[in-house]
């Protein structure tokens, strides 16, 4: 059990083009000044759209890639120069990364016997987690014989079976099927449950990360947007980006002016008589004439029974129309 | 609805009779291609049992005699020379094995400067002819002293050898995900323990059929030990020129010297065919 600290963390790959004589360009920052903390047990999702640093700062953590500044501690160690190996975590690859010429049993044993553990130990060990991920029944099989699903449960059982500080689950869903993946989900919740390590998803699906984690980092272009619990990042995200980022499917942002009504503050928009109330909580804030960006969850949006305006409404905005059975 | 079953039934039997009368032609066809396919070999066991004097006759009618068998193989070192091929054709694909593996392992996982000019330079090795190199070779050799030496031979062949590991066994490294190592890593093992326990298991079958194949290249060479080498050391396809006699040509000796040239060969390939395709067509690497 152990709490990870980020702070200041740096991330910049050396260009392959170097040489001797002409000094390539070099490449932007992939993480740029990543801080935040996970408490002892939580479970972190770290989220964000493809290429924002998410898996290399979850490498950074496994000891996978070299951390160019900044340090990260789990509980009071620095970590920077340990080798992954004297870093206690567990790391679920995202393409498995499972041992081909040895079996599911040997698999999970691998990193004991790497510790010279007796076979009662390790055999004990094994019948503890294989139960949890449902691969009990794979124990004499080979990873080639295997599922996509089954592969990635005796990937994550192999990460959790050594019984790490510190679990990082590397898009542990995201070769999966819709029903494969809900069982899965419901899966390493439980096991969370059970076995009460810290743990990082790193996911591009904020499904998975709202339902699994306790709290959520959002990153684009290597920068940190936020972090706070699921609730919190969809009612009150930060920025334009997370705003629209959070939510399924998106808020809708439309851009307005803040005007002074007769009863309070209003959203006036162009091209359009709709005028909006300003919520009580943002009075101290607006001014008249200010440019704002209001955001909008499809889910909060009515068809008012004033049927001409909604249909007048309707007919200018709606472009894109899809079936999505009880929410359209 | 019996006259239905009826014609169901006739429908059946015209096709059980039609893939009857279909697998026929295919045996058929591949008895054909399999008598023109050893045909030649045949010839060479008949040559092989015929007398010298016999050996214009085309018919098949003619007197076996072992003749030629006792002259070959008690009559000459013959099997001196079978010796020394193995030594030199296996000494070179072991070479290669031990040099080849590191390099195409350094080919599929590392990112230098010119590394596909490398890999295609050592292919490359394999596009000239051989006669192109082997003066420059003999003399540099004759300098050296390696001139007739196991070693020299050994050395030389890695040219015939080395780019066919290393480009089929490349391959197969490249198949295997980094992170497969990595998670080793992450397990507490070695860089040499992950490749001998995780590794070598995964490119076997690649690195067999490429080792047996290049096995075979070196056993078949004639140009490399007939120009750099002679006196100490003689493969056996040198040695079979020595039945061509200044006056006659002892076909029949010739043919006992191949017979028992190929021999290990073709018992090699009825062995390991089936790992020689799969090896060398990829796959079931996948973790």
């Amino acid at each position: 059990m152990a709490q990870l600290k980020l702070k200041g963390v740096y991330k910049r790959y050396d260009n392959a083009e170097r040489s001797f004589f002409r000094k390539a360009a070099q490449n932007d920052f992939a993480v740029k000044n990543l801080s935040f903390a996970c408490e002892d047990g939580e479970f972190v999702g770290i989220l964000g759209p493809s290429g924002c640093g998410k898996t290399t700062t979850l490498r950074m953590v496994a000891g996978l890639e070299e951390i160019t500044a900044g340090d990260i501690y789990i509980g009071e160690t620095r970590i920077n120069d340990l080798l992954p190996k004297d870093r206690n975590i567990g790391l679920a690859f995202e393409d498995y990364a499972l041992y081909p010429p040895l079996t599911v049993y040997e698999n999970l044993a691998f990193n004991m016997r790497a510790q010279k553990k007796s076979d009662a130990e390790v055999k004990k060990a094994i019948d503890y987690v294989a139960p949890l991920l449902k691969v009990e029944d794979l124990l004499g099989m080979k990873p080639p014989a295997l599922s996509g699903g089954q592969k990635q449960r005796v990937n994550i059982a192999r990460a959790i079976v050594r019984r790490p500080g510190l679990l990082l689950l590397d898009e542990p869903l995201s070769h999966l099927d819709g029903k494969m993946r809900q069982q899965l989900r419901h899966e390493i919740k439980r096991m969370h449950h059970e076995i009460k390590c810290t743990t990082i998803i790193v996911t591009h699906d904020q499904m998975e990360a709202m339902s699994l984690a306790d709290r959520i980092v959002i990153m684009k272009d290597g920068d940190l947007q936020q972090m706070g619990a699921p609730i919190e990042v969809y009612d009150n995200p930060v920025n334009a980006f997370v705003a629209g980022f959070i939510g399924e499917p998106p808020m809708n942002l439309l851009s307005s002016v803040i005007v002074r009504g007769d009863g309070g503050w209003l959203f006036t928009f162009p091209d359009s008589d709709l005028r909006v109330e300003v919520p009580q909580r943002y009075h101290d804030v607006v001014s008249d004439g200010m440019r704002v960006t209001l955001g909008v969850r499809p889910v909060d949006v009515m068809v008012a029974n004033i049927r001409q305006r909604a249909a007048r409404l309707l007919s200018r905005s709606t472009k894109i129309w899809e079936t999505r059975g009880e929410s359209a | 609805m019996e006259e239905r079953l009826e014609s169901k039934e006739g429908s059946r039997m015209r096709k059980t009779a039609m893939s009857a009368l279909g697998t026929f032609g295919r045996n058929l066809g591949l008895t054909l291609y399999a008598l023109f396919a050893l045909f030649p070999l045949v010839w060479m066991v008949i040559c092989s049992l015929k007398s010298d004097a016999e050996m214009y006759n085309t018919v098949f009618r003619f007197t076996p005699t072992l003749t030629n068998y006792t002259a070959v193989l008690l009559g000459t070192d013959y099997f001196k020379a079978f010796f020394q091929n193995l030594a030199v054709a296996g000494g070179a694909v072991i070479l290669t094995i031990l040099a080849g593996v590191p390099a195409a392992y350094a080919l599929a996982r590392y990112d230098f400067k010119k590394k596909e000019d490398l890999a295609f330079q050592i292919l490359s090795f394999k596009f000239a002819p051989e006669i192109l190199v082997i003066l420059p070779i003999f003399i540099i050799f004759q300098r050296i002293g390696l001139y007739d030496t196991y070693f020299g031979l050994i050395w030389v062949y890695q040219l015939i050898t080395m780019p066919l590991v290393i480009w089929v066994v490349r391959g197969y490294f490249e198949e295997i995900s980094v992170e497969v190592e990595q998670a080793a890593q992450l397990d507490g093992y070695k860089w040499f323990d992950v490749f001998f326990n995780i590794l070598v298991p995964l490119i076997k079958p690649g690195l067999v059929a490429s080792g047996l194949l290049a096995f075979i290249f070196a056993w078949n060479s004639f140009t490399f030990p007939l120009v750099l080498s002679g006196f100490k050391i003689q493969t056996m396809t040198i040695t079979s020129l020595r039945y061509i006699a200044s006056d006659t040509v002892h076909y029949g000796q010739v043919a006992v010297a191949s017979l028992v040239a190929v021999s290990p060969e073709i018992i090699a390939c009825l062995f390991i065919q089936k790992h020689l395709v799969r090896g060398l067509s990829f796959g079931a690497v996948k973790g």
